[in-house]
């Protein structure tokens, strides 16, 4: 535990040019009713991480989330993306993609008038919209052929629309709160290729969050362990790992 | 909110009963010489008109409650039944037995005895049942939109017309069917027919179609459909047509875009000729900014609960947040100036309306705008766009009624002083000139919004994800 807690220490100093902090929380605290819903004293994240967040219900793991996106309000403390603290600035909406639930979808709009605009917002014209989505064409399967909206779609499908919104953003920080729950097991293979190789090939930096130990530690190469809003474990990923937390979810 | 609509249909309720008891009166007293009954079986047809237009906009269908029972042990005749049965309590059916049982146990029973008035009664109420179940077996089917209903209450209108111009005389033919069952009271069995008949369309219907999946379809394909004029706008235009979409796709945003059609039409009863003939404008010019603007009130009181479901997301993208206040601005005015064109054409009935008209628009998109979107930043309760549209009081609270009775006062600020001290016309005046100067004012303003946003941003996220 201290042997942890010194790594992230030794990560809080002020990075160089090279290893900017893409994220940089500061003794931050979110409670509910008095209660603790998030406590993190200290995490850098630096550009180009993919990171796992596990931690069984209520360990606060989309409390997390919402506080990086300034969906909440922190009762203390502070989340910076580049440097900038985000309640401050809306600069971090260029770069950041994000999707915890169906709060990130129009629900009335088809996929494609909703891909339309979110490519606009970000200055791709239709045609280049179009164009970049052939890559999700196997993920998709052919499910938004039929004009649906969005709403009428199965979790699973809204998930996908979800996620190809994201990355039609080009974010440079991505964040995805439980991907693989609504997903079939073929999409969940491919979306952890598809994140991989973003990660690898784009140096995207990678949040996301799992109840599934297996997924994430062939994922990622950073995993946060949470309890009770507190991050109680920061693990470099490797053949233990697994282990270590499967015998922690154990008890 | 309960408590309120249990109070406006106990006051309609009311209403109904005293009407009922003094219909005998009033027809004497309006149609001096004629036979009452006679005149009271004219207006069944269009009693029943009106019913179905009413029934077919106000009451829902009960049928979203039954997906839980569908795997319990409960026979699927009794859940049938249960929902037919249960969607017969409604504010509608008990409306024709106030309204039909005092008059038949007075004028009816006078005339042709207890036992006629007793069938005669049966006979009116059995037909209420039918179009009961005939418009809730309409609504099932979903193939009659509501557009076809508004073809309908033109008809309806229509046929009042034809009334009046003695044309054609739907009375006559009420009358006639009517008398014609007061007289041949067996006739009844007629009616008991019809209510059966509909009651076991509805049953049959639900009893084959009792499924999840039917539950679910509601919504259907769409036809894509572009609004590429209002790209031409940048990201503003975008959010607009995202918006106008929400309304034309969801039924309780789609209603108010019908209630602003609608509402033009109030200005027959606001419009009063003899006040503008004695250039008395201020009820005139309150009826003028509810015209004018009665989608700003209605729309910009949910100004971002609208679209609550997706308040997260709307939150992440890229689009800051005076964009957005910006679009929303510039929708309110878009389809305040659509209205405002419309309702120009009470110019005919008077020119004095046009100035008055005029002066409510400029007040309703320089100045009501912006209180409208700095209230709104004060809401934290989501909505539920896709529940049914009218007497939906969901995120609804003391605010809104405060809020109109604060445009009116508001509206008075500009007008009265110049109007009572000077004359009406300095009112008018005074009132277009502060509506141009806050126009004028606009992005300033929408700095304060923004700010006002911001600093309850998180109240608003919370709220509307709690729902």
């Amino acid at each position: 535990m201290s042997d942890n807690l010194k790594r992230i220490n030794t990560k809080s100093s002020p990075g160089s040019e090279k290893n900017k902090m893409m994220v940089a929380i500061d003794t931050l605290i979110k409670k509910y009713n008095g209660q603790i819903a998030v406590s993190i004293d200290q995490l850098d994240i630096k550009q180009g991480d993919l990171i796992g967040i596990v931690g069984n219900n209520g360990a606060g793991k989309t409390t997390l989330f919402r506080l990086l996106l300034d969906l909440t309000k922190a009762d203390h403390g502070k989340v910076f993306l580049k440097d900038k603290n985000v309640a401050d600035s809306e600069e971090w909406k260029s770069y950041t993609a994000a999707y915890l639930d169906e709060g990130f979808l129009i629900t009335y709009l088809t996929p494609y008038e909703y891909f339309y605009f979110v490519g606009k917002l970000h200055n791709m014209t239709k045609a280049s919209v179009d164009e970049y989505l052939k890559q999700f064409d196997l993920f998709f399967e052919g499910a938004l052929k039929n004009n649906k909206y969005i709403r009428d779609l199965s979790k699973g499908n809204q998930f996908k629309v979800g996620i190809a919104a994201c990355l039609l953003q080009h974010p440079e920080l991505l964040i995805l709160d439980e991907p693989f729950a609504n997903l079939d097991p073929s999409s969940q293979i491919r979306l952890m290729n598809m994140l991989k190789g973003l990660n690898e090939k784009k140096r995207m930096t990678i949040l996301i969050s799992s109840h599934d130990l297996n997924h994430i530690t062939d994922l990622c190469r950073r995993i946060l362990l949470m309890e009770k809003g507190f991050i109680i474990r920061d693990l470099q990923s490797d053949s233990e790992t697994l282990k270590e937390l499967e015998a922690y979810f154990k008890v | 909110m309960q408590i309120f609509i249990g109070f406006i249909m106990l006051y309609i309720l009311a209403n109904a009963l005293v009407l009922g008891f003094t219909l005998g009166t009033i027809i004497t007293r309006q149609f001096p010489g004629q036979d009452a009954i006679e005149i009271f079986c004219g207006f069944i047809l269009y009693y029943f008109s009106f019913d179905i237009i009413m029934r077919f906009m106000l009451q829902d269908l009960p049928t979203l409650a039954v997906q839980p029972y569908l795997i319990q042990n409960i026979k699927r005749k009794t859940l049938v039944s249960f929902l037919n049965v249960r969607s017969l309590f409604t504010i509608f059916n008990l409306l024709p037995l106030v309204l039909f049982i005092p008059f038949a146990a007075t004028n009816i029973a006078q005339q042709y005895g207890s036992i006629q008035a007793m069938l005669f009664i049966w006979s009116v109420v059995t037909l209420c049942i039918g179009n009961h179940f005939l418009v809730l077996f309409i609504k099932r089917k979903t193939f009659v939109s509501s557009w076809w209903m508004v073809g309908f209450f033109v008809l309806v209108i229509g046929f009042i017309t034809a009334d009046y111009a003695d044309i054609f005389s739907m009375r006559k033919v009420s009358t006639a069917i009517f008398l014609f069952l007061l007289q041949h009271s067996w006739l009844v069995i007629l009616a008991l027919f019809w209510a059966f008949l509909s009651f076991f369309c509805n049953y049959f219907f639900l009893r084959r179609s009792l499924y999840l999946e039917d539950d679910a379809k509601s919504s259907g394909t769409n036809r894509i459909s572009g609004y590429s004029w209002l790209e031409r706008f940048g990201i503003v235009g975008d959010l607009m047509s995202v918006d106008i979409k929400m309304m034309l796709r969801n039924k309780r945003p789609g209603y108010i875009l019908l209630l602003s059609c609608f509402f033009i039409l109030y200005g027959f009863i606001m419009y009063k000729p003899q006040a503008i003939d004695k250039n008395e404008f201020g009820l005139i010019m309150t009826g003028a900014i509810f015209i004018t603007g009665i989608f700003i009130v209605n729309y910009g009181q949910f100004l971002f609960a609208w679209q609550s479901a997706h308040f997260d997301g709307m939150m992440t993208t890229d689009i800051s947040i005076k964009e957005y206040i910006k679009s929303k601005i510039s929708l309110m005015i878009g389809i305040c100036t659509i209205t405002f064109l419309i309702s120009l054409c009470y110019g005919f009935v008077s020119w004095k309306i046009i100035p008055v008209e005029m002066a409510a628009y400029l007040f309703n998109i320089g100045i009501h705008t912006v209180l409208v979107c700095l209230i709104a930043t004060r809401n934290y309760k989501g909505l539920d766009i896709s529940k049914k549209a009218a007497f939906n009081f969901q995120g609804v609270n003391a605010t809104q009624w405060v809020y109109m009775l604060a445009i009116v006062l508001i509206s008075l600020i500009f007008y009265l002083p110049f109007a009572l001290f000077i004359n009406v016309w300095a009112g008018i005046l005074s009132m277009s000139f502060f509506g141009i100067i806050f126009l004028l004012l606009h992005n300033w303003w929408v700095d304060v919004i923004v700010g006002q946003f911001k600093k309850n941003k998180y109240k608003i996220l919370s709220g509307f994800r709690e729902k």
